[in-house]
Order: structure tokens, then C-alpha cells, then sequence
């Protein structure tokens, strides 16, 4: 196993959230997709410290651990944020949220 | 030999959990699909030696964030979501044109065919290493990333309790 593997898998992986939040309605599915790009970058980040020069100074687990910290309070402030939008809207569908739309 | 069958099988199961996680009509099957999404990920870091990272990714992606994620949807409506209405939105085509460009983008340094760097036959990444540079180097930041999950955990509490709106009293005069 190379590197380029990791890194393609990670290319895959983060283009296959870009499309869920690119192309699907719910704001739920969206949340999805930024964990699965987010994840993808923490395996870029474990990759590349893998196949580094000096890995016995864990650059890469310090950074990857404190991604995932950001990455819970993410997910938890965003659906909080989902939950108080179902409330206002009554939907979750991302297309009749368009109040700030100029008619 | 097993280190490439391991890291394929994992590969497959990801790029698949991920796939179904983003284009499953039913959330709630969205969900397991992206545990098993997080799952291989998670056996990816323990090929690659970072067995804590394996095992916070378990602890915080399976069992916080998929739990927090079913609660959020059982809470909001169109929990199976065969209801006939359109599941993409507007413009999806050109989300997939844009979604495909970035891939090509990305994989661009992969086909110049730099000579790939060699992997270290062994490292020592233990956990007792990881905790003395969390406390000597980094303790700012482990200090500042405490004060944001606190921060977070605040606001996600007031965010989600709704802003409670004074009722006037017009209606009794």
C-alpha cells in the first residue's frame, strides 16, 4: 500500500460527500455529508503522517484528535440548529427555507 | 498480501457505506449506513498505526454522533421519507458536475506519479506519548478545544430550546 491509495480513497470519499451536500434536500442528509468530507480529510491527515519523514512526533493523531473534537461540537451545534429550523419551518427541506430570497 | 486485502475490503466497504448513507431515501437506514461508513474508516486508522485514532473514532463517530444523528431525525418529520416528493434539489446536475470537477482536481498530483514516499517500518505511536505532547506542547490548545465543547454544548442547548417569545398582553385589554 502507497500513499497515493490513502490519498485517492480520500479524493473518493470526500467527492462522495460533496455530492450528498450538493445535491440532496434534507438538511439532516446534508450534516451526513459534511461528516463523510470531514472524515475523509482526518484520513488524509493519518495518511500522510503515516508516510511522513519523522512520525514519532504524531503531528498527524494530535491534529486528527483535535479535528474530531471540532467536528462533535459541529454536529452537535448543527442539528441543535436543524431542530430550532424544524421548529420555525415545520420541514427540514432545505428548497422552502428561502425566506432571505428576494421575490 | 493481508495488509492489501484488509486495506481493499475496508476501501470498498467505506466508499459503499458512504454512497448509501448520501443517496438512501430512508434516513434512518441513512444513518446505520454511515456507522458502517465510520466503522471502516475507523479500521483504516488501525492499518495505518494510529490505533487511538481508531478508537476515538468509535467512541465519539458511532456512539455520539450516529446516536445524536437518529435523535434529530426521529425529531423532525419524514423519518422513512417515501412520501413521493423529490429527494434532490434544484440544480443537483450541476452539484454532480461541480462534485466530479473537484475529484479530477484532486486526483491531479496523483497522476504526476511523484515517486511515493516510503512508509516507516515501525512506529511507536503510543498513547502514553500522545498524552505528554498533549500536555507539554499543546496544552493551549487542548485548553482552547475544552473551551469550545463547552461553548458548543452551551449553544446547542439555546439553540435548540427555541427563543421563547413574550406573549403580549394585547389580547386581554
Amino acid at each position: 500500500m502507497t500513499l497515493h491509495h490513502y490519498l485517492i480513497l480520500a479524493a473518493v470519499l470526500f467527492c462522495v460527500g460533496l455530492m450528498g451536500a450538493f445535491t440532496r434536500r434534507n438538511a439532516i442528509v446534508v450534516l451526513f455529508s459534511v461528516e463523510i468530507m470531514l472524515n475523509a480529510a482526518n484520513l488524509n491527515f493519518i495518511a500522510f503522517w503515516r508516510y511522513s519523514e519523522n512520525p514519532a512526533l504524531l503531528h498527524g493523531p494530535l491534529f486528527t484528535l483535535f479535528a474530531i473534537a471540532v467536528a462533535a461540537a459541529e454536529v452537535a451545534v448543527g442539528l441543535a440548529l436543524v431542530i430550532a429550523v424544524y421548529r420555525h419551518f415545520k420541514t427540514v427541506d432545505l428548497e422552502s427555507m428561502d425566506t432571505l430570497r428576494e421575490e | 498480501m493481508s495488509e492489501q486485502i484488509a486495506f481493499w475490503m475496508l476501501s470498498a466497504i467505506a466508499v459503499l457505506g458512504a454512497l448509501v448513507a448520501v443517496r438512501k431515501r430512508n434516513l434512518i437506514h441513512g444513518v446505520f449506513a454511515l456507522m458502517i461508513f465510520f466503522a471502516a474508516l475507523s479500521g483504516l486508522f488501525l492499518l495505518l498505526l494510529a490505533e487511538f485514532i481508531a478508537a476515538v473514532q468509535i467512541l465519539v463517530y458511532i456512539g455520539a454522533v450516529g446516536i445524536l444523528l437518529l435523535f434529530a431525525i426521529m425529531l423532525t418529520e419524514r423519518v422513512t421519507g417515501d412520501d413521493g416528493r423529490r429527494m434532490t434539489s434544484r440544480g443537483w446536475f450541476w452539484g454532480l458536475v461541480v462534485a466530479a470537477a473537484v475529484f479530477v482536481i484532486l486526483l491531479l498530483p496523483a497522476i504526476q506519479e511523484l515517486p511515493p514516499p516510503e512508509a516507516a517500518q515501525a512506529i511507536d505511536p503510543s498513547v502514553k506519548e500522545l498524552g505528554h505532547k498533549l500536555m507539554n506542547p499543546y496544552v493551549v490548545t487542548l485548553e482552547v478545544l475544552a473551551l469550545l465543547l463547552t461553548a458548543a454544548l452551551i449553544g446547542a442547548v439555546t439553540a435548540a430550546q427555541g427563543v421563547r417569545i413574550p406573549k403580549e398582553e394585547d389580547s386581554s385589554e
